[in-house]
C-alpha cells in the first residue's frame, strides 16, 4: 500500500507498485483531467506536479512515490493565473493536452518567474501539442510571465485556506 | 463529393417549426417537406413529441437562456461557438445566455459528419434563416405583449425593443403560446443580415468550449466510466487485413494482477480480421497483459510489404500515361506532347503520415436494454453506427453513439473503426468495456495518409510558349476503402475516382491543355486502409502543383509569382460562380499580389536564406478558401538542414464568422503543414508503419516555431472553409524557399537534410 498527497489530501492506493501514477490518479481517484498521450513520457499530455516539479505521470510508478506532495490540474482549482491566462489568450484548441502544458508552465514560473524566449521554449519543447497551438501557449506564459513584479504567485489552495481559516 | 455533400445538408428544403414546449420555447428544421405534410398538428405539437429532425436546433427556456444543439464534433475548431453566433446574432440574443451542446447520434438529427472544413461552409444560411425565423415570432410575440406594431420592433442582446419600450425574450417565452411553422420557400425568403448591421458575426468572441480544458473538466472519450465496466487492450494483428488468429497462449498473461482472460474477436462488419482484446480490472493491467500474451497468426498477404513497394507501384501507375481515371480533360495534352519542343518531367511523392491525435482512439460499450451504447469522440458517426449495427448483429436503430470532445480528430475520428473491437469485446463478455489503445497500438491501426507519387510533365512549342501540363496522381484511396458510394464518375465516365485524392489538381490556373489522372496505388489500398488527414487531398496534391510551378516558371526564367499571376486570369471555368466562389482566379491573384507586397518579396536576404511563394484554394473547387504562403528559409550548407524563419500566410474565406477561431485554426494548419514538410513521414515496414511512438515520429514541437504572421481578406462574401486550408501551401513554399536560398530542388515529404543535400548544385 502507498500513501501519497493527491491535492494536499492524504490518499492511499493498493495498486501494483509498477503501477504509473497516471493511472492511478485517472482511474481509482477518478481525476480525468491528466491525460493518457504517449505512455513512454515524450508527450507531456500527463503531466503533475511531484513535490512541486513538473514530472510524467505516464512514466512514473507509484512504488516511487511514497509520501510525495502530487498536484494535479484539478489541484489548481482554477485560480492559477495561467489558467487565466489560457481563457484570454484562447490557448486550447482540442485540449487534451492542455492539462499537461499548463502543469509543465506551472512548473516553468514556479522556478524562473520571468522566463526569456528562449527559456520557455527549452522548458516548453517537451509538451507536444498535435494543434499546434505554440504560439498561443508562449503568448500565454509571456503574459503571465510579465504581470508579476518578481516571483510569480503560485496559488496553494492548502495555504489559501489556512489563510481564510486565521481570518476567520 | 457530391453526393456526400447533399446527403449532409440535411436541412436545405425543410420547414422551420417554431412552438412553446414546456415552458420554453423549441425552434427546430421539420424532418422533411414530405413529412411534414402527412403529420397534423401545430408545430408546438410536432416539437413536444420530438418530430423534428435538425443538424441544429435551439431551445429558449424562460429564464432566457439559449441553448444551441449541435451535430457537430468538437475537435479544436470550436464549431460549436461559431454556429452558435451564426444564430444568436440573427436572433439578436445577448452573447452570454447562449450555451451549447454537442449532442448524440439519433436517427432524427440527420446526418452527422464532420469534416472537409464544411461546418461553417454548409449551415451559414439555414442558420442564419433559422435565427431570423425565431426573431421574426419573438418580434411578433413582443409586440403584442408591449401592445405595439411589430414593424417597430427590434431585437438586441435578448430583448424585444420598441423604442423606449422592452421586454425581454425570457418574459415573452414565459407569458407567450407561441405556434408557428415557416414553410421552406417562407424561409428562403430571409436573407442572412448586411454585414454592418451584425452584432457577434465576425466580431471578436471567446469561444465556449475553451474553459473547460483549462481547468482539466472537458469530458473526452477517454475519460467516460460505465458502471462495472472492464478495461481492455487490443492485440493488433500483423497485417490490416487478412490476419487470422491460429492460437493464443496467455500463461503470462494470468501472471498479471487482475488479468480477466481475452477474447478473440468475430467481426460480421469484416471492419477487422485476426484480432484479440485482453481484459483486466485496470487498464495497466490489461496493457500489461497484452504484453505478455502471445498470439500466434495465420498472416494477411501483405505481411512484407515496404514503403519502397508501395512507392514503386505509384512511380509505374503515375508515369503509365493510360492508368487512372480522367479527372481533368482539357484541350489536347496528348497532341502538345507530341509537337512539344521541350518537355520537363518531374515525380513528386510523399512519404505515409502519421494522425497522432493525442488522445489515442478509444471507446467504451454497453448493452443495456437492449440497446449498444458507444462512448467515444467520433467526427462521423453517421458512417459507423451502420458498421457497429452490423458488427453486433443488431438494428440500426439500436445503436446510440454518444458524443464527447475529441482530442484530435484532423480526420482520423471520421473513421469510427476503433468503436469495433469495443463492441464485439462487450458482447462476448456481456459486461461494458472500455477499450483503449495505447500509443503504439493506435499508431500501427492508424489509417496513414497514404504515400504518393505525382508525376507533373509540362510541355512548350519551338517559341518557348507553355503548351500543357499533366498529372498523374497515384495513392491509397481512403473514400474507396470507407465510403465507396461517394465516388464520382471520371470526365469520360471509363471508372470513378476518390475526390478526396485528387481535389487540388483540379486547379484555378488557366492551361490550354491540362490532364489529370487520379490514380489508385492499389497495393497500398491492400496494404492498410487509407484515411483522411487534415487538408486530405489538396494537402499532397498542392506539394506536386505548387512545386513544379514553380520549377515551370525557374525553367521559363520568369518571377514564380508573375508567372504563377499570369495564368490567373479567371477565364472560363476559373471565372467563378455567385455566391460561394464568385470573383474565382481574381481572388487568388488578389491574394497573390497582396503577399507578394506585404513580404517584399525580392528583397535580397543573406547567403542560404530563401522566400519562397506557393498559393492554395482550399479543399475543392465547390468551395475555394484562397490562400497565398510565403516561406522565408535558411539552409545549413554543411548539413542541409532547413530552418523556418518564417511564416506569412494570407487567406480569403469571404466572411470571417469567428475571427480568432479563424486565427487559431490557421496557426495551426499552417504549423501542421510545415510539420509535415520537414518532420512527419513514417515508413511501411514488414505490412505495418514502423514508427509508433514519439521516440522516431516527431512532429513539431515549440523549439521549431517560426515567426507567424497571418492575415485575412476582409470582405464579406460568402464563408468557406478554414479548418485545413491554411495548411496546403506551406510545403510546396518551403521546398520553393529551399530552391531560391540554395538551388536544391527537393520533390519529396518530408524534407530530409539528406536529401537538401544531395539536391545542392556542387
Amino acid at each position: 500500500m502507498i500513501e501519497f498527497s493527491l491535492n494536499g489530501k492524504k490518499i492511499t492506493s493498493d495498486a501494483e507498485a509498477d503501477t504509473p501514477l497516471l493511472w492511478v490518479i485517472r482511474d481509482e481517484f477518478g481525476l480525468k483531467g491528466t491525460k493518457f498521450g504517449c505512455g513512454i513520457a515524450m508527450c507531456g499530455a500527463c503531466t503533475v506536479h511531484f513535490n512541486g516539479s513538473p514530472v510524467r505521470s505516464c512514466s512514473l510508478p507509484i512504488g516511487a512515490i511514497a509520501n510525495a506532495e502530487i498536484r494535479t490540474i484539478e489541484g489548481l482549482e482554477n485560480q492559477h493565473p495561467l489558467q487565466k491566462a489560457w481563457v484570454e489568450h484562447q490557448v486550447p484548441q482540442c485540449g487534451y493536452c492542455q492539462s499537461g502544458q499548463i502543469m509543465q508552465a506551472a512548473g516553468l514560473l514556479a522556478t524562473n518567474a520571468n522566463p526569456s524566449e528562449e527559456e520557455i521554449e527549452a522548458y516548453m519543447s517537451g509538451n507536444l501539442c498535435r494543434c499546434m497551438t505554440y504560439a498561443r501557449i508562449k503568448d500565454a506564459i509571456k503574459d503571465v510571465a510579465t504581470q508579476s513584479d518578481a516571483v510569480v504567485q503560485i496559488y496553494n489552495p492548502k495555504l489559501e485556506s489556512e489563510q481564510t481559516q486565521g481570518v476567520s | 463529393m457530391t453526393r456526400l455533400r447533399k446527403d449532409s445538408i440535411e436541412h436545405s428544403r425543410r420547414s422551420f417549426l417554431i412552438g412553446s414546449v414546456g415552458s420554453g420555447l423549441l425552434m427546430a428544421f421539420a424532418p422533411s417537406i414530405n413529412a411534414l405534410e402527412v403529420i397534423t398538428g401545430g408545430a408546438s405539437q410536432q416539437l413536444s413529441g420530438k418530430l423534428f429532425s435538425p443538424t441544429v436546433w435551439f431551445e429558449i427556456d424562460n429564464n432566457g437562456a439559449i441553448l444551441v444543439n449541435v451535430a457537430r464534433a468538437e475537435m479544436g475548431q470550436h464549431v460549436g461557438t461559431a454556429i452558435a453566433r451564426i444564430v444568436a446574432d440573427e436572433l439578436g440574443a445577448d452573447w452570454s445566455h447562449v450555451e451549447i451542446k454537442h449532442v448524440d447520434t439519433d436517427p432524427k438529427w440527420g446526418y452527422m459528419v464532420t469534416g472537409g472544413s464544411w461546418s461553417v461552409f454548409q449551415t451559414y444560411v439555414p442558420m442564419s434563416q433559422a435565427g431570423a425565423a425565431g426573431r421574426t415570432v419573438l418580434i411578433e410575440a413582443g409586440a403584442k405583449l408591449l401592445g405595439v406594431n411589430a414593424h417597430d420592433c427590434t431585437t438586441q442582446n435578448s430583448m424585444v425593443v420598441a423604442g423606449s419600450q422592452s421586454i425581454s425574450f425570457a418574459d415573452v417565452v414565459k407569458s407567450g403560446k407561441i405556434d408557428r411553422v415557416f414553410s421552406a420557400d417562407e424561409l428562403a425568403e430571409f436573407k442572412p443580415k448586411s454585414p454592418a448591421s451584425r452584432q457577434l458575426i465576425a466580431k471578436p468572441s471567446q469561444a465556449l468550449d475553451i474553459p473547460a480544458k483549462t481547468n482539466g473538466t472537458a469530458e473526452y472519450g477517454i475519460d467516460v466510466e460505465l458502471e462495472n465496466m472492464v478495461y481492455a487492450r487490443p492485440v493488433v494483428p500483423p497485417t490490416r487485413h487478412g490476419s487470422v488468429v491460429k492460437g493464443v497462449d496467455d500463461s503470462d498473461a494470468k501472471k498479471v494482477k487482475g488479468y480477466q482472460g481475452y477474447q478473440i474477436l468475430n467481426d460480421p462488419s469484416n471492419t477487422i480480421q485476426g484480432w484479440v482484446t485482453v481484459l483486466a480490472d485496470s487498464y495497466y493491467g490489461a496493457v500489461k497483459a497484452g504484453n505478455a500474451i502471445k498470439v500466434e497468426y495465420d498472416v494477411g498477404e501483405t505481411a512484407n510489404v515496404s514503403e519502397q513497394d508501395i512507392i514503386s507501384q505509384g512511380e509505374a501507375l503515375a508515369k503509365d500515361k493510360t492508368s487512372g481515371t480522367l479527372v481533368v480533360e482539357k484541350g489536347d495534352i496528348t497532341a502538345a506532347a507530341k509537337n512539344a519542343k521541350t518537355s520537363l518531367e518531374s515525380v513528386y511523392r510523399t512519404s505515409s503520415v502519421l494522425h497522432f491525435t493525442m488522445e489515442p482512439v478509444n471507446a467504451a460499450v454497453e448493452f443495456k436494454d437492449g440497446v449498444c451504447h458507444v462512448h467515444c469522440g467520433n467526427q462521423w458517426q453517421s458512417l459507423f453506427l451502420p458498421v457497429v449495427a452490423k458488427a453486433v448483429g443488431m438494428s440500426e436503430d439500436k445503436v446510440i453513439i454518444h458524443q464527447y470532445y475529441l482530442g484530435g480528430g484532423f480526420g482520423r475520428r471520421l473513421a469510427g473503426d476503433y468503436m469495433i473491437p469495443a463492441a464485439l469485446t462487450a458482447q462476448a463478455v456481456g459486461k461494458p468495456v472500455k477499450l483503449v489503445f495505447t500509443r503504439e497500438d493506435d499508431a500501427r491501426f492508424d489509417c496513414v495518409r497514404s504515400p504518393s507519387v505525382q508525376q507533373m510533365n509540362a510541355y512548350w512549342n519551338a517559341e518557348d510558349k507553355l503548351l500543357g501540363i499533366e498529372h498523374g496522381a497515384a495513392a491509397g484511396w481512403p473514400t474507396l476503402a470507407m465510403a465507396p458510394a461517394f465516388m464520382p464518375d471520371g470526365v469520360d465516365k471509363k471508372g470513378k475516382y476518390d475526390p478526396f485524392s485528387i481535389a487540388g489538381a483540379d486547379h484555378w490556373y488557366t492551361l490550354d491543355n491540362h490532364r489529370v489522372r487520379a490514380i489508385n496505388n492499389t497495393l497500398a489500398q491492400k496494404t492498410f486502409v487509407p484515411g483522411w488527414l487534415r487538408a486530405v487531398g489538396p494537402g499532397w496534391t498542392g506539394w506536386a502543383v505548387e512545386s513544379f510551378m514553380d520549377e515551370v516558371a525557374h525553367k521559363q526564367n520568369v518571377d514564380p509569382i508573375d508567372f504563377r499571376l499570369s495564368l490567373l486570369d479567371a477565364s472560363g471555368k476559373n471565372a467563378g460562380e455567385s455566391p460561394v466562389s464568385v470573383g474565382g482566379a481574381k481572388r487568388l491573384a488578389k491574394v497573390l499580389t497582396d503577399i507578394r507586397k506585404q513580404t517584399n518579396w525580392g528583397q535580397s536576404l543573406p547567403k542560404n536564406q530563401g522566400l519562397g511563394i506557393a498559393i492554395s484554394s482550399g479543399q475543392e473547387r465547390d468551395m475555394p478558401t484562397w490562400g497565398a504562403c510565403v516561406a522565408h528559409v535558411e539552409v545549413d550548407p554543411e548539413t542541409g538542414a532547413v530552418k523556418v524563419h518564417k511564416l506569412t500566410g494570407l487567406l480569403d474565406c469571404g466572411t470571417v464568422v469567428h475571427p480568432d477561431g479563424a486565427l487559431a485554426q490557421t496557426q495551426g494548419s499552417m504549423l501542421w503543414g510545415m510539420s509535415l514538410a520537414l518532420f512527419e513521414g513514417t515508413a511501411f515496414e514488414k505490412g505495418q508503419v514502423k514508427d509508433t511512438n514519439l521516440n522516431t515520429y516527431s512532429p513539431l514541437r515549440m523549439n521549431n516555431l517560426p515567426e507567424l504572421d497571418i492575415s485575412f481578406v476582409q470582405n464579406t462574401e460568402f464563408p468557406t472553409g478554414l479548418g485545413e486550408p491554411g495548411l496546403i501551401a506551406v510545403a510546396p513554399a518551403i521546398a520553393n524557399a529551399i530552391f531560391n536560398a540554395v538551388g536544391a530542388r527537393v520533390r519529396d515529404l518530408p524534407i530530409r537534410p539528406e536529401a537538401v543535400l544531395a539536391a545542392m548544385p556542387s
